[in-house]
């Protein structure tokens, strides 16, 4: 039996070497993660804002991404990109301080009450959901119940497999339903331009009702192709044009 | 003698009317020729917590359209709305000036002191700013009343008060003059286009006397067009009225007041609705002893205007784009080292529907990665349509060393002119990569505006991609909904099988327990020994049924039997003595067998 043994472990092991030598599945995107940092310490914003767009369209997004895009958007001087993409970074890693102590400097710069980047309070929650993994303990929580019902039939006289299945299923549903929670609430968009301007209606043609302060976190009412219907900070409602408006949460970002 | 005294009064009210004329004329050539100016104002600065603060900003010149508020910041206030703005257009004396009022409403918030901050204009030339305001608050409500201003701008309506008065009398005392003839017309330069190509739409004013407050009292809807706004004079132009002869045959003068660029977005025959435009007529009293003026408003309305617009062929690559272009590309840097990144630039320029040309040409280079481009455009609107440049940038970053090819893109535009598609290509360019490490320590020249912020500060940057990726990605919602409603389906399908099966009992894990529980009573001091023999007998019945040794199959059921039979003859037996530990240990020997095979 040991010489089975070995003889499998000898078998599998060419296969094992193939894994541990095997190079990162996709360079590429490292790479023009450095080489978009390259161009911004040489000075040229637009070309790495430029390449970390399309790292992000690629689905390489990453709070460390996000982090360099903001500083990008910073040199740039665009502020409210600058702003979203923090705001992107914290939904990402929402426990990194960095990104908190950047958001709240980039705040003041704009000079935004911290209520105009929290217009949901199902944000929170949301965050905390994300930064301690609630999706994976809820999920974890659920299969165990499975396993102690299993233990349960085998053993029906004794009673901790029962209390067991209980304590986690509830546990498991609490701990979804937070999940869930978080994702309620309406999409939100940032304002990513200085001159965003409020309109009557989705129409280039439509009048201007008034303008959008940058950095701002709005709620998303409704969406019509290029527009966005959001809510300012003082209960204004109107049209802003997507290229202004960028979403934060609810659906793809930029 | 009689007859000069008439002629002498006329002369003098002439000479008035002409000095009036004159300074007026001055003045409305010198705001029109300004850049726009811009005028705050607010109602009070010391009002009741009651009371409401009225800021108005007038922005007054040579307006474009497309002039922009920002609105200021203020403390201890709060803002009731998004504002109201009127645009106004006064034609005194041949001259027209415009004006566009933008009305802010706020709330004091409490007692005590606050302000409004300065107030930028974004215009043509670049920015506008004025000072702002303190305020101080006080309880309740201090502010009177307004009353409206009797006078107006013009507070004598654009006409010689004199000569009105002669006139009065020559016309014998009282009689009202006869009312003057005003109507608006709305034409379109042409009547049939094709989709995307520009249409100017002029209102024109024809008008026997002066008029003030001009704007609309209802804007048009331009369902099935985009527009551009076109209204006001070029900077230094002064826009005069024409002598005109009106369809009545009588004169008139014509003011051309408003000019909109529409762009059909549909074929078919579409219609430009009727536009109702208000507009302000000043009219005296009738008393020379009271000079204040009444200012009629009326409504004119226009006819609606029908266009014919001609679809454009459906061709496979073509990009929407309508007008006269050239179409160009070119690469900032043809060699470079690999590791590196270059910047394609494709550039269409010329006249047509540029501004809603978002989306760039489709690109793939063999050999590279290309990355979605950023668009960008320098256009400017005429009546002739919106000329310029839209220019489309490519990151190209090479993955091979060696000649890369950049292929000719194609593009097709239709031109109106011709009546045609017209498609042209880029030259088709190379990049030569030579070898170099990739994210080489040399410095990238930049191809764009330096940064904004001053060179060796230095940058808070992250240096690996995924140093916060997760282990685990991220369930989704859906996702754990999904996984929830199949473990509770799970539990169920568990939990019914598990009645159905196991141990040839019909009530599941649940009656063990309560079996185990029948047991335990019996074991209770006081009971008596039917009372416990019963229980006993009905816990054992309940997990294995009524089974003797001839119908008992698996080793549980013989156990089972066995302990039936001596609970039963326990249970039956005549009372000859203590059957309290027989008992027990039937109680425990119960237990055993149901806990092992119930």
């Amino acid at each position: 039996m040991i010489r089975d043994r070995s003889l499998t472990l000898l078998r599998l092991l060419p296969a094992l070497l193939l894994l541990l030598l095997a190079p990162p599945a996709d360079a590429a995107p490292a790479d023009d993660f450095h080489l978009a940092a390259e161009a911004l310490r040489a000075g040229d914003a637009p070309r790495a804002l430029s390449l970390y767009q399309g790292l992000a369209a690629a689905g390489h997004e990453t709070a460390s991404l996000d982090w360099n895009r903001a500083q990008a958007a910073r040199r740039a001087g665009q502020p409210g990109e600058a702003m979203w993409a923090l705001l992107r970074a914290r939904e990402l890693a929402p426990f990194d301080r960095g990104v908190a102590r950047e958001i709240d400097r980039l705040r003041n710069e704009l000079g935004l009450e911290p209520a105009e980047l929290a217009p949901s309070p199902w944000g929170s929650a949301r965050r905390l959901a994300r930064g301690i993994r609630l999706d994976i303990v809820a999920a974890a929580l659920l299969l165990l119940s499975l396993g102690f019902h299993a233990v349960a039939r085998r053993n029906r006289a004794a009673r901790w497999p029962l209390r067991a299945l209980w304590g986690c299923l509830l546990l498991g549903t609490l701990a979804a339903s937070v999940v869930f929670a978080g994702h309620a609430g309406r999409p939100l968009a940032v304002v990513a331009r200085a001159d965003a301007s409020l309109y009557e209606s989705a129409s280039p043609d439509a009048a201007p009702l008034g303008s959008l302060r940058e950095g701002e976190v709005v709620p998303v009412l409704a969406e019509s192709g290029d527009w966005l219907r959001v809510e300012d900070s003082s209960g204004g409602r109107g049209w802003a044009r997507r290229g202004d408006t960028w979403l934060l949460v609810g659906h793809a970002g930029r | 003698m009689s007859g000069s005294r008439p002629s002498s009064r006329r002369f003098v009210g002439g000479l008035a009317l002409a000095f009036a004329a004159l300074v007026m004329l001055a003045g409305s050539r010198t705001a029109l020729a300004a850049d726009p100016q811009i005028r705050a104002e607010v109602n009070a600065r010391k009002l009741g917590v009651e009371d409401e603060l009225i800021l108005t900003v007038t922005l007054s010149g040579s307006l474009t359209g497309r002039e922009e508020i920002v609105p200021p910041d203020v403390r201890n206030l709060d803002l009731e709305g998004p504002p109201s703005i009127s645009t106004s257009i006064q034609i005194v004396n041949g001259a027209m000036s415009q004006s566009k009022i933008y009305t802010f409403r706020y709330r004091p918030r409490g007692v005590g002191y606050g302000d409004v901050g300065p107030i930028r204009a974004k215009v043509e030339s670049g920015e506008k700013v004025v000072a702002g305001t303190a305020i101080e608050v006080v309880a309740g409500s201090i502010l009177p009343r307004r009353r409206a201003d009797p006078f107006g701008a013009d507070p004598w309506g654009g006409q010689d008060p004199f000569e009105g008065f002669f006139e009065r009398r020559r016309a014998g005392g009282g009689q009202r003059p006869p009312d003057p003839k005003i109507f608006i017309t709305a034409e379109a330069s042409r009547a049939r286009v094709h989709v995307g190509e520009p249409l100017l739409v002029t209102w024109s004013l024809w008008t026997q006397a002066s008029v003030t407050g001009l704007e609309f009292a209802e804007a048009p809807s331009w369902a099935g067009f985009w527009v551009e706004d076109l209204s006001g004079p070029k900077p230094g132009e002064v826009p005069k009225g024409e002598r005109a002869t009106g369809p009545d045959g009588e004169p008139y003068q014509k003011f051309d007041i408003f000019r909109k660029l529409v762009f059909p977005a549909k074929a078919g025959k579409l219609t430009i609705p009727a536009t109702t435009i208000r507009l302000g007529i000043p009219r005296r009293s009738g008393s020379f002893f009271d000079p204040t003026p009444v200012v009629e408003t009326v409504e004119k309305k226009t006819k609606p205007l029908e266009v014919v617009v001609d679809g454009l062929p459906d061709a496979p690559g073509f990009s929407g784009a309508v007008g006269r272009f050239r179409f160009s590309a070119s690469l900032d840097r043809p060699t470079l080292p690999l590791g590196e990144a270059a910047t394609l630039r494709v550039e269409l320029s010329g006249t047509g529907n540029l501004k809603w040309l978002e989306k760039g040409p489709e690109l793939a280079i063999s050999g590279a990665r290309v990355y979605p481009p950023t668009s960008k455009a320098d256009l400017s609107t005429t009546e002739s349509g919106i000329s310029g440049t839209r220019r489309w940038e490519y990151v190209v970053v090479p993955e091979t060393v060696g000649a890369l090819d950049v292929p000719a893109i194609p593009f097709s535009w239709f031109d109106p002119s011709a009546g045609k598609l017209v498609t042209a290509e880029s030259p088709a360019l190379r990049i030569d990569v030579t070898p170099g490490g990739a994210g080489a320590a040399q410095a990238l020249a930049p191809t764009s505006q330096p940064s904004a912020r001053a060179a060796g500060t230095p940058m808070p940057l992250r240096d690996d991609l995924d140093a916060d990726r997760p282990l685990l990605p991220p369930l989704s919602p859906r996702g754990l909904g999904g996984l929830l409603g199949v473990v509770v389906l799970a539990h169920t399908v568990l939990r019914w099988t598990g009645r159905r099966g196991g141990g040839g009992s019909a009530r599941g894990i649940g009656s063990v327990r309560a079996s185990l529980a029948d047991i335990e009573r019996a074991r209770h001091d006081g009971t008596s020994k039917e009372t416990a023999a019963a229980l006993l007998e009905k816990a054992l019945v309940d997990r294995f049924g009524s089974v003797d040794d001839e119908g008992a199959g698996s080793e549980g059921e013989r156990a089972a039997a066995e302990l039936l039979r001596e609970i039963q003859y326990i249970r039956y037996a005549p009372q000859l003595g203590d059957y309290s530990a027989k008992l027990r240990e039937l109680a425990d020997r119960a237990e055993e067998v149901i806990r092992r095979w119930g």
